[in-house]
């Protein structure tokens, strides 16, 4: 693997995904971004599209889950010092730790679409959050919002799912 | 593009979320407020967040609320029945702990929540 490593085109490769990964991590940035000015039809604090979610997938399908989880763990302190604070920061690691890691081993497992993955990571994330909510805030009572949450957590991953299978699709090769 | 086990996945997901929403989970939110009644007329309403001791005396009767990590509990009653005491601990909106004898009601109030119907 080291020996490798040096080879020219090793290298080049791993330039071209060091370019492209802080890219990714600059639009999911974008997204977190763009996402707090959606508004969202429903009056429940949490339910969101996800659209960084978007990004992540396509690098993990792309690069692999090491550079997918650096990405999504730059855009969270990045979007969290600029926009949610540090507390929003704590909800964002768990729910982005839980749905990346439950993501990557669907795809994994090789029998999930795109759409399936990204569904269990819409759930899984917004799981993550109320879980961290629980121990936060020492009430267990607010568990009973998961239901809530579960099913807004489906329809964003399946539409998001739907978008990077669309996506991922039309883009050029990363690396030759 | 989508799987079988895309669309197993999406019902599992579903089903979990129907049976949360239709289980014991579901039925009744955190409270957030205790409201204590000291015969028929409110005494005082604490936060459910705050530990705290509430003593409350009244013609000869003791009652000790004790408010502990999100949950209330008659600690001690000089009523006879001590069914109170024994009632344990409440934490959800719309529970209740009735010590009858000495007319002391500590029920837990969400915010939200509908206001019960006050007759007589």
């Amino acid at each position: 693997m080291s020996s490798q490593a040096k080879t020219p085109r090793n290298s080049d490769r791993r330039t071209r995904l060091l370019a492209i990964s802080a890219m990714f991590a600059a639009l999911a940035l974008i997204f977190s971004y763009v996402e707090v000015l959606i508004p969202v039809p429903v009056p429940v604090p949490g339910i969101k599209l996800g659209l960084a979610n978007l990004v992540i997938i396509i690098a993990l399908y792309r690069m692999g889950f090491r550079y997918a989880f650096t990405i999504n763990m730059v855009r969270i302190v990045a979007a969290g010092l600029l926009f949610s604070g540090v507390f929003g920061m704590i909800y964002s690691f768990a729910g982005g730790i839980l749905s990346i890691i439950v993501m990557y081993l669907l795809y994994r497992t090789d029998k999930f679409s795109m759409v399936g993955v990204s569904m269990a990571g819409g759930v899984c994330h917004n799981l993550g959050q109320l879980l961290t909510a629980c121990v936060l805030l020492e009430n267990t009572g607010i568990l009973s919002y998961f239901s809530v949450l579960l099913f807004s957590g489906l329809v964003s991953g399946i539409l998001i799912g739907i978008l990077a299978y669309v996506i991922e699709k039309r883009l050029p090769p990363f690396t030759e | 593009m989508i799987k079988k086990a895309d669309i197993i996945l999406l019902i599992l997901i579903v089903a979990a979320g129907l049976i949360i929403s239709f289980g014991p989970l579901a039925k009744k939110a955190g409270g957030t407020d205790v409201r204590v009644t000291l015969d028929g007329d409110t005494y005082g309403i604490y936060s459910l967040a705050e530990d705290r001791t509430i003593t409350i005396e009244k013609d000869g009767h003791t009652n000790v609320i004790v408010i502990e990590d999100g949950t209330v509990h008659m600690e001690s009653s000089t009523c006879k029945n001590q069914i109170c005491v024994k009632h344990g601990k409440i934490s959800l909106k719309g529970d209740s702990i009735v010590c009858l004898p000495n007319r002391v009601v500590v029920e837990i109030e969400g915010e939200g929540g509908e206001a019960d119907v006050i007759s007589g």
